[in-house]
């Protein structure tokens, strides 16, 4: 009876530091957005579109390493069940620091990839990629989720 | 000393929970479209001022049995804008027919005269929206003015118009 307080203390006490040294922040900042699409015209928003694109942000300590990865969508849903491709190019991810020099660096948003932080804890993400809708595509609004993990290694 | 070992072994879950989550993070956006039938512009009649006498200006109103007129199918009770490309002059051989004064009436139905928006297809982009069915009508006059010397003969030029979302 009298060692369960202790043990509850000693959590709290361990619990707190941990976070505080990990400071690593995953933020959505936009959707990736196709806008109006005509049926039977595929269209691409390339990731540096400054409107259109997908963006996120990360922010870790500088000289960490981390792995970045996408978990993609094949597919958008639409209305009654409907729907439409939606594919990413090699070269369809970008990762631009925000320190002065930093210097985007163009990745392929299918796989993993792994950078140290140089010169910038704060790192802006942007994503593009290609609907193909079919000629009979049917009208109405499609979406999927695009889910971004960032992991320190 | 079991209950020495009970902290110990729960301390170490807790470092390790805390570390791993601490350490991988993610964030969700969403990709979306609209998808939306395609604009289609036809040519339904031309803009005819049948005879003109030199030095006589001659107008066509929108409403005429002779202005020009499109008819635009698209997507179902969308906006969508209109623009123009027109002429100046309409050209018979080196002469031209100075043509301007543009008018300008869509609607959602093949009227001309009520139930529409006047515009001026000059003015640049204008505005307008499919029925719930998909369809609009729009109507263009204009006047020419031509000189008191103007070369007999056939005139024409070429009037534009382009639809996008």
């Amino acid at each position: 009876m009298h060692s369960r307080p202790c043990v509850l203390a000693l959590l709290a006490l361990v619990g707190l530091p941990s976070l505080a040294a990990a400071q690593l922040t995953v933020r959505a900042d936009r959707d990736l957005r196709f806008g109006v699409v005509i049926q039977g015209v595929s269209k691409y928003v390339p990731p540096n579109d400054p409107i259109y694109s997908g963006e996120f942000e990360f922010t870790a300590s500088i000289g960490n390493q981390v792995q970045l990865r996408f978990t993609l969508p094949n597919n958008l849903a639409g209305p009654a069940g409907a729907t439409m491709p939606i594919t990413f190019g090699n070269n369809d991810a970008i990762a631009q620091g925000t320190g002065p020099t930093s210097v985007p660096v163009i990745f392929n948003p299918k796989g993993v990839s792994v950078f140290r932080l140089v010169t910038s804890n704060r790192i802006l993400v942007f994503i593009g990629g290609r609907v193909t809708p079919a000629a009979n595509q049917r009208t109405g609004s499609y979406t999927a989720p695009i889910v971004f993990t960032v992991t320190i290694l | 000393m079991h209950n020495l070992t009970k902290v110990a072994a729960l301390m170490g879950l807790a470092l390790g929970v805390t570390a791993t989550a601490a350490a991988q993070n993610n964030a969700t956006i969403n990709a979306t479209a609209v998808i939306q039938q395609p604009i289609v512009v036809s040519a339904a009649r031309a803009l005819d001022f049948g005879n003109v006498f030199p030095g006589v200006a001659s107008t066509i109103g929108v409403a005429a049995a002779s202005s020009g007129e499109f008819a635009v199918t698209g997507q179902a009770s969308s906006p969508a804008n209109m623009t123009f490309v027109l002429p100046t002059n309409l050209v018979n051989g080196g002469n031209n027919l100075p043509i301007g004064t543009w008018t300008g009436y869509w609607n959602q139905a093949n009227n001309a005269v009520a139930g529409g928006t006047a515009f001026t297809p000059s003015a640049g982009s204008t505005g307008m929206t499919f029925s719930g069915t998909g369809n609009a009508w729009v109507f263009v006059g204009a006047t020419v003015t031509p000189a008191v010397a103007q070369v007999a003969g056939t005139y024409t030029g070429t009037v534009q118009m382009t639809v996008t979302y």
